[in-house]
């Protein structure tokens, strides 16, 4: 397997450039801005680069590149696989609740003897996440890994788009089959945020809007929280997610975080279920603690890489908006630390997202998640 | 010298392309650096102190919330203590200071169960011993059994202790006053063993006692059982009420209680029947002996809200080796004596013996055939003639009622009449021989009358006017034709409303006549009390006739009586010609008795009364009838 950067603006010259390979290159992936993505130029010239590749990527406020970000490039990455193989598969959703069924769309059309992953990129804002990740389980066995996200927007939560071949769209869903006997994916998820503030009860919410917590407006907690940054909501809210969970099994938590707020009805939409009746904490991040279970996904992933005595590969991040709000410039540090973990034979590129998809993981919870950094690696071995 | 590792990034962002720093690009981003760290410190003040707020919001919930479970805690009817894993008193409300007298100003919080217990002041009047028991049994109770413990405090009081398991690893007691409901499981078994009128032992509680005699039995040791009766009870609680009847009965208890040894025991069984039973009697004849004084004490007067009170007392008497004690056998036993007595007339005491069984059964079985014979009407009755001296002719008949049993043949009306009246078949009988003998006469010629004898009890109903009248009209017999005989102790009771009855009785046209006149009172109250038709005089006056002067002298006056006012005379029993000359003589202005004819079947009625009445001799023809 061979992973390669794409310098963007050296392949707007000439795709010469490139090193010669032993194999052609499979899966392009590309993160990058909702403008520069949507203009199609971009796709035009990874098309001319890698015409048998499958081209796939998502929108974001900040990408992941190596041991930095930016809230402005846009990052691509080429993968050529010596034996394994990619497929890829897209469903357009009407609104949220049409989520679960394109889910299982997706898993029915990807099935199959040999799949061992599957990356998933979803639209941030017009998909329920939870459901999306519920209707991919439901139709793959438990071995399959699933890893992705929601596109993102940054702090405007106003247009998310996925790409797939020469589509650039939202309300898109693609997501990329990984094939073969060599193939070896491992994945972990990490918070670190800290429950603060009394324990809440959800009285009041449908599917993934939130009314009431104790009898009283959501929305007027948070403002009351998040004081002079309520302006800036829903992207400030993100400063506080919500930690849910069953009282019926106190151990199985999710945490969710503000994709929109409703300030005539005094709710919140949030990227996965809010069930009522489940007990809800506030929770808030230090920089430290953050950064630190950063790395301690990053040294996970990588012995589990180790034990199946792989070589090269890719790191795929994916973490949360939130996370890149709460830490601003200190953020590169939650991406430093993965970097020093898993050093250079495993390029990083990823994103933040408005969700980390993260499912059949060997531990921890399975699902959409949020507020978390997410590390997928992906490897050959020989 | 090694930065920060912002620094650090910001240098390297900073970094021209000739290696040398871009300081505006540099100052950008540390300033940058600067103002995220105050927004991210301004952040976490603001949502601590909002926090804050939120919690002493939370805190004054709690509080108030608080304050309702201890409200709600200290009025519990339990005791409630909360212990932690240590085994340290947490919680406890104020009931479980009030049970266990621990005083409210030295708190026991923080102090474990067994200094509790040792500190609380309703064990303190217990000793050493049994303070160290009743705090051992509640410390071992068991948490996971939850099954609750009973124990009784040396100041009387009975609680219940019961503990549960708490998820911290502690535990809950409860613990709640169940004396109130020990006290009420005694009265109920007290209830239960004892007459609520009297509070003497009931039958549950006698058999008990015999029970006990015979577990604690020693060779040789004899008992004795008296079973009482009250003689004339039962007209107390018809003339002067059950109010009145109750009252009595405790006096007669006291007057019991105030005569036995403590060791003995006086029941009351129901009704008017007591029994006592006598412990280590010496001799058979000692319980006789008390039989006598019980009998002696109860025929004296009882003074009852004003009313002075006379009633006998009958006493059945068994006498048993302890060891031999069948608690049903010897309870049969003295009851059957007791029968004995009331048979054998009653204020009288009897030692039961076993021919007494076959007797008793006998009679027993004797008034069950009777209540059958009533029930089938299976009386037969028979008529003797009563003839008119004038005329010559047979003027009525008195109906007898004859019972034929299957075993024993006939049975004299002496003997199963009373027994009718004693067990209230009395009413039904009457109305039974009433109606036959109606129906009967209806087949003689209409001059010849038929009269009924009445018991004194058919008027304890008040109903009999109605009877008789029911029955004259069913049959359509006339009243004139009937006569009822009422005897001298029926007027006796006035208390029945006789007089009353009677005379409505003769508002239907029916004769009343007084049977057996001079055996009674023969007073002549009685006579003017109400106008009878007729007086029939007793055959034990009739019988000495011709040979005592006196009863020539007592029939001579009631004749001449009579005849004054204008009352038909009978007498009854004649049996020879002289007797009837002697009463021809006297002007008696009628006779019946066997000189004419012994009580006959109906169909020989219709014999006689041609032989007498088709040709009326002028000379009465006496004859004897066949047995």
């Amino acid at each position: 397997m061979w992973v390669e950067r794409v310098n963007l603006s050296d392949i707007a010259g000439s795709a010469s450039i490139l090193r010669p390979r032993s194999s052609p290159a499979q899966l392009v992936m590309t993160f990058g801005p909702t403008r520069s993505l949507r203009s199609g130029e971009i796709t035009r010239l990874l098309r001319t680069s890698f015409p048998e590749a499958i081209l796939f990527g998502c929108s974001t406020g900040t990408t992941v590149e190596s041991r930095s970000l930016s809230d402005t490039n846009t990052v691509a990455v080429a993968i050529g696989f010596e034996t394994s193989w990619a497929r890829v598969a897209i469903e357009r959703i009407a609104d949220m609740s049409d989520s679960y069924r394109a889910g299982q769309a997706i898993g029915l059309e990807l099935g199959g003897e040999l799949l061992v992953g599957v990356l998933v990129l979803s639209d941030g804002l017009a998909v329920n996440g939870s459901a999306l990740v519920n209707g991919l389980k439901n139709t793959l066995p438990e071995h399959v890994k699933i890893s992705g996200g929601l596109a993102g927007d940054g702090a405007q939560f106003a247009d998310t788009l996925v790409t797939v071949g020469d589509l650039a769209e939202s309300g898109l869903i693609a997501a990329v089959g990984l094939y073969g006997p060599s193939l070896r994916m491992t994945h972990e998820a990490a918070g670190g945020w800290d429950e603060f503030g009394p324990v809440r009860i959800i009285t009041r919410s449908d599917d993934s809007i939130l009314y009431e917590l104790d009898g009283k407006p959501a929305l007027d907690l948070y403002e009351t929280y998040l004081g002079d940054e309520a302006a800036a909501l829903p992207a400030s809210a993100l400063l506080y997610p919500l930690k849910i969970w069953d009282p019926a099994s106190p151990d199985d938590e999710v945490v969710r975080t503000v994709l929109s707020v409703d300030h005539a009805r005094r709710s919140m939409k949030f990227a996965g279920d809010i069930p009522q009746g489940w007990k809800a904490r506030l929770m808030r991040g230090s920089f430290e603690r953050l950064i630190d279970s950063a790395a301690e996904a990053a040294d996970c992933a990588k012995s589990q890489m180790e034990n199946q005595s792989s070589y090269d590969g890719l790191c795929l991040i994916v973490s949360c908006v939130g996370r890149r709000l709460l830490m601003g410039q200190q953020t590169e540090e939650e991406i430093d630390v993965v970097y020093s973990s898993i050093g250079g034979s495993f390029p990083i590129v990823g994103f933040y997202s408005y969700g980390e998809i993260l499912a059949n993981s060997k531990t921890g919870p399975s699902g959409l998640h949020n507020q978390t950094i997410t590390l997928t690696m992906i490897s050959e071995v020989a | 010298m090694s930065y920060h590792p912002l620094l650090n990034r910001q240098l390297l962002k900073a970094k021209c392309d000739d290696e040398s720093i871009d300081v505006p690009t540099l100052l950008s981003l540390v300033s940058t650096a600067y103002q995220e760290k105050d927004i991210d410190r301004k952040r976490a003040d603001h949502a601590n102190r909002v926090m804050a707020d939120e919690l002493n919001v939370t805190l004054s919930e709690l509080a108030l919330q608080n304050m309702r479970f201890r409200a709600a805690m200290d009025n519990m009817y339990h005791g409630l203590s909360l212990f932690d894993e240590q085994g340290r008193l947490v919680v406890c409300n104020s009931r479980f200071l009030e049970i266990y007298g621990i005083d409210g100003e030295t708190s026991p919080i923080g102090l474990e169960l067994p200094e509790i217990l040792g500190r609380c002041n309703a064990l303190s009047r217990a000793n050493d011993l049994d303070k160290r028991l009743i705090i051992r049994e509640h410390i071992c109770l068991d948490r996971l059994d939850r099954t609750p413990i009973e124990q009784q405090w040396p100041d009387g009081r009975w609680v219940e202790l019961t503990r549960t398991s708490v998820a911290d690893g502690g535990f809950l007691d409860t613990i709640v006053d169940i004396t109130g409901a020990h006290q009420a499981s005694d009265k109920i078994a007290h209830l239960a063993r004892h007459d609520h009128l009297t509070d003497l032992p009931n039958r549950v509680l006698l058999r008990e006692r015999l029970l006990e005699i015979y577990r604690n039995r020693r060779r040789q040791q004899k008992c004795a059982i008296l079973f009482l009766d009250l003689d004339g009870f039962k007209a107390v609680n018809d003339t002067l009420g059950h109010a009145i009847g109750d009252l009595l009965l405790v006096e007669v208890s006291r007057r019991l209680l105030s005569i036995v040894r403590e060791m003995d025991v006086v029941a009351r069984l129901g009704g008017d029947e007591f029994a006592i039973v006598m412990q280590h009697i010496r001799s058979r004849s000692s319980p006789q002996r008390f039989a006598r004084r019980v009998i002696n004490l109860l025929n004296r007067p009882f003074t009852i809200e004003g009313y002075k009170i006379h009633v006998g007392a009958s006493v059945g008497i068994d006498i048993i080796d302890a060891s031999e004690m069948d608690a049903d056998q010897i309870l049969r036993n003295a009851d059957i004596a007791l029968y004995q007595a009331k048979a054998d007339g009653k204020n009288t005491a009897r030692l039961y013996d076993p021919a007494m069984h076959a007797a008793v059964t006998a009679r027993r079985q004797l008034e069950v055939d009777l209540s059958n014979a009533v029930l089938f009407k299976q009386f037969e009755v028979f008529y003797q003639p009563q003839i008119d001296l004038e005329a010559g002719t047979v003027s009525g008949f008195e109906a007898l009622a004859r019972w034929r049993h299957s075993g024993r043949g006939m049975i004299s009306p002496t003997e199963f009449i009373p027994m009718c009246e004693e067990n209230g078949l009395i009413e039904e009988l009457g109305a039974q021989i009433l109606e036959v003998a109606c129906k009967d006469a209806m087949a003689w010629p209409a001059c010849v009358t038929v009269s009924v004898n009445l018991s004194p009890v058919q008027f304890k109903s008040g109903n009999l006017p109605t009877i008789v009248k029911d029955v004259l009209e069913k049959i359509g017999f006339p009243g004139s034709r009937l006569e009822l005989e009422i005897t001298e102790s029926a007027i006796f009771d006035r208390s029945s409303g006789i007089i009353s009855q009677l005379s409505e009785i003769r508002k239907l046209g029916i004769r009343v006549s007084l049977d057996d006149f001079g055996t009674g009172y023969s007073s002549l109250s009685h006579i003017r009390s109400f106008p009878f038709d007729r007086i029939k005089i007793d055959q034990s006056f009739v019988r000495e006739l011709g040979a005592d002067a006196e009863s020539l002298a007592i029939v001579r006056a009631v004749v001449g009586l009579c005849e004054n006012l204008g009352i038909q005379s009978t007498a009854e029993g004649v049996e020879t010609h002289k007797q009837l000359d002697v009463l021809q003589h006297e002007q008696c202005r009628s006779v019946q008795g066997y000189l004419f004819s012994e009580p006959v079947t109906m169909s020989e009625t219709m014999k006689i009364i041609s032989e007498f009445n088709t040709d009326p001799p002028k000379q009465i023809s006496i004859r004897r009838r066949a047995a």
